[in-house]
């Protein structure tokens, strides 16, 4: 609810601005699936260290229209989070400013809905990173996919209950796991589960 | 994209910028199993990089038994013959769930003519994959060149039948009327033969009179063929029996006669040549000149597209005539009627092609005493290895006085064998299982063969140790498609050729099937009721593939070696082989699998 008014509040503000096109709905047929890479795991604190958006049409996960932002080093980047993205610092010195990531982000993405494995979660960071520099946070629609996967395996087994994760949910799809914790291979694998359960459910199954 | 390998040809036609732009170029499409991906007479919008899943490649035009004519798999390609010609020939049909790469149409023909190695590829592979196409059609898997087909119908002369009461005079006349070499006279319901040496011989060696009827002379035993064989068999029994005509007998009359000069007229490629050089070598030195030409032979035969089967035929035949007549230049005549020469391994079996280590043994008659025995063998290995036949690292030789023997202990030998059930004792009595005579007496091996069978046909202990060899090695079909290297190549030999020997070893002993060709001791075991007709025809197939598949290996190494080359011949690796033959070798080996849990199931395997 608060989201919403927020949205609303966002849009009202920004109806004759640069980023008025954001707000409109979307009528065509692609999606956007992003995934970022963070230095922590709180969304208050985490910092961004890359980002990916790589474009569905149809069924095809068009990997030739993507995005694959690295940022500049951010001061939190520690050998926890490097241990899991792969990404030293010195990776990151021809990173870009966030400012410019998140405009060409933003561009990118446009107003096509966003898909995510646990979107909320990059949504979070990407929001508190915007709204300071832009003035909004994405009004787009999303998608969860991790959350299709759990309605899915609850409805088949109702038994489980436990959080879906990333590879065992890409293994019982059958989708490889591309280039797994870079941000560019897990939108690409997020965007092929995603087509898988479009599939499955358009077929009934 | 990430995942995207492009250290495989076409894309090692293209130097780093041209991979960078097939990197970024590319999209990603799934297909569900069943799905077709691309429909023939379609336009080519798209190559599709297969990342994961296969593909099957569908003549719509012929009928379902033989309209795959392709598979694709992980990392292979498809779609750009059909970019270049337009539209797509034929359906391709995902089989299983698949993950491909886009490529493009725009791109791909940009690549093409900014990289013209690139473009030369698909070229080649389009002509390389239609020869492959004709010559399936042309003889529904059977690659004969056409004059390999002729059937001994084709080439045969009416018989000459005289009676048996006729005159050499009257013989002569008759010979000369009809330009013949040789004539059939019925004696007592049976036929023979008389030729014009016999007649010669008669008149002046034996001085017979003119008048002398032909059923007076001894006729040595028909040596026969039927009509519907193929020429070239006959050819191959006419070099194994040192004849010169066989007769066609048709339900047990004679219909016609096949003479070696008028299957020289068909044959007039080298083969015939070559084993015409082996016979008529009348010294050492001459045999081994003959000898060395036989590769030739080998890589002539399979440039013809003559079925494996026939070569090994004929180079079986070929190479047991070589090995006979060095034992006549080498041992002492005497020795000849009491003593065998006895030939083991793939030589045993009929099986080997190019010449590989000698694996041979002795063995002597009871109370024959022959002094020099061991020298003389010493000589024999010593002239197999100047004609081509290396020695054997397992020793198994002549030279070797382990593999000399009279018949009893022969029969002592197996016997211990038999009783110890250690690796190395019942690898010997599968190299025994497998022998051959080739010189010398052959009734000498017949009486230890027979023990042989005897003692361990029926020891069911004994068949499931000797059975559970086969489970040594793994049947490599988990390997398929992610193989990129040659040293993690197939293993053609241990995962294919020895399962389907030994096993079918195995069964021959259980079954006392006397024949020691794997392909005879299938049709034997068909025959039998051991095995389904079919699976015994499928094994079949099976084995003359993986063989063929290293025989290739081997002519290659060949050359190879000649430019200081080395490779593994035993390992295939399936990215260097086509699509078609990437698909046989895979039903193939799942042929073997089946065979394996099978034996396992008859002999308890899988409880050991």
């Amino acid at each position: 609810m608060l989201k919403m008014l927020r949205r609303v509040a966002d849009q009202r503000r920004h109806a004759n601005g640069e980023y008025a096109w954001l707000f409109r709905p979307y009528t065509g047929d692609e999606m956007v699936v992003i995934d970022t890479e963070t230095t922590g795991l709180d969304t208050r604190s985490a910092e961004l260290v890359s980002i990916a958006a790589v474009r569905v049409r149809g069924d095809h996960v068009l990997t030739s229209e993507s995005l694959d932002l690295r940022l500049r080093r951010p001061d939190s980047l520690t050998g926890d989070s490097i241990r899991i993205h792969g990404l030293r610092g010195m990776d990151l010195d021809n990173g870009e400013s966030i400012d410019s990531a998140l405009a060409r982000l933003l561009d990118f993405v446009g107003n096509r809905p966003i898909v995510g494995w646990h979107l909320g979660f990059d949504l979070a960071i990407l929001n508190r990173e915007l709204r300071p520099r832009f003035g909004f946070e994405l009004p787009n629609a999303t998608v969860d996919v991790a959350q299709l996967w759990r309605r899915r395996l609850r409805r088949r087994h109702p038994e489980i209950d436990s959080l879906p994760r990333f590879e065992s949910a890409a293994e019982r799809l059958g989708v490889p796991v591309m280039g797994r914790n870079t941000a560019l291979g897990d939108a690409v694998t997020t965007a092929l589960m995603f087509l898988r359960l479009e599939r499955t459910v358009a077929a009934g199954s | 994209m990430i995942d995207l390998d492009l250290s495989q040809p076409p894309f090692t036609l293209l130097d780093e910028p041209g991979r960078e732009r097939v990197r970024q170029g590319v999209d990603l499409a799934y297909f569900d199993r069943d799905e077709i991906i691309l429909e023939a007479g379609q336009p080519g919008e798209y190559v599709f990089l297969i990342h994961k899943g296969e593909v099957a490649e569908i003549d719509t035009t012929q009928p379902a038994a033989r309209e795959r004519i392709g598979h694709y798999t992980q990392g292979d390609l498809f779609g750009a013959i059909s970019i270049l010609n337009g539209k797509s020939r034929y359906r391709f049909r995902a089989e299983q769930e698949s993950l491909c790469y886009l490529m493009p149409k725009a791109l791909f023909l940009e690549l093409c003519d900014a990289y013209l190695p690139f473009a030369e590829f698909f070229r080649q592979s389009l002509a390389h994959k239609a020869r492959l196409l004709t010559e399936q059609r042309a003889e529904g898997g059977v690659t004969m060149a056409g004059f390999m087909l002729a059937m001994v119908k084709e080439c045969m002369r009416e018989p000459l039948e005289v009676p048996a009461a006729t005159t050499i005079a009257e013989a002569v006349v008759t010979i000369n009327e009809r330009h013949a070499d040789s004539l059939l006279v019925k004696h007592s319901g049976r036929h023979g033969m008389i030729t014009k040496t016999d007649l010669l011989n008669a008149l002046v060696v034996d001085e017979r009179g003119r008048d002398t009827p032909l059923e007076e002379l001894g006729h040595a035993e028909l040596i026969t063929v039927t009509p519907e064989k193929y020429l070239f068999e006959a050819l191959v029994i006419m070099t194994r029996h040192k004849v010169e005509r066989v007769v066609v007998m048709d339900q047990h009359q004679p219909v016609g006669v096949v003479e070696l000069t008028d299957v020289l007229s068909y044959f007039s490629s080298r083969s015939y040549v070559v084993s015409l050089q082996v016979e008529q070598a009348d010294s050492l030195a001459a045999l081994i000149a003959a000898s060395k030409r036989t590769p030739e032979l080998v890589s002539a035969l399979m440039a013809q597209g003559v079925k494996l089967r026939f070569s090994m035929g004929l180079l079986a035949a070929l190479n047991g005539r070589i090995i006979n007549k060095a034992w006549g230049f080498v041992i002492d005549e005497r020795y000849h009627a009491d003593s065998c020469l006895m030939v083991m391994g793939s030589e045993g079996r009929g099986e080997q092609i190019l010449k590989t280590d000698q694996d041979n043994g002795l063995i002597l008659a009871d109370d024959l005493e022959w002094p020099d025995c061991a020298e003389q063998m010493q000589g024999l290995t010593e002239t197999l290895v100047k004609l081509g036949y290396p020695l054997c690292p397992g020793n198994i030789m002549v030279s070797n006085p382990e593999w000399v023997g009279t018949v009893s202990q022969w029969k002592q030998r197996i016997a211990r064998w038999a009783e110890a059930r250690d690796g190395d004792s019942l690898m010997r009595l599968a190299i025994m299982l497998d022998s051959h005579a080739m010189a010398g007496n052959p009734a000498l091996l017949d009486r230890v063969r027979d023990d042989l069978f005897a003692r361990c046909s029926g020891n069911d202990l004994l068949l499931s140790y000797f059975a559970r060899i086969i489970l040594r090695f793994s049947t490599p079909l988990t390997l398929f498609g992610s193989l990129k290297r040659p040293q993690h190549g197939i293993d053609i030999k241990k995962g294919g050729i020895f399962p389907i020997v030994h096993g079918v070893r195995v069964m021959a002993l259980e079954r006392g099937i006397r024949p020691t060709s794997t392909l005879e001791r299938l049709e034997a075991l068909a025959a039998d009721g051991r095995l389904e007709p079919r699976f015994a025809e499928d094994l079949a197939e099976a084995l003359a593939l993986f063989t063929e598949l290293r025989l290739k290996q081997q002519l290659a190494r060949r050359e190879g070696e000649e430019e200081g080359e080395q490779h593994s011949t035993d390992r295939v690796v399936v990215q260097e082989l086509s699509s078609l033959e990437r698909d046989l070798l895979r039903e193939a080996l799942h042929i073997v699998k089946d065979f394996k849990q099978r034996l396992s199931h008859r002999f308890h395997l899988e409880y050991s």
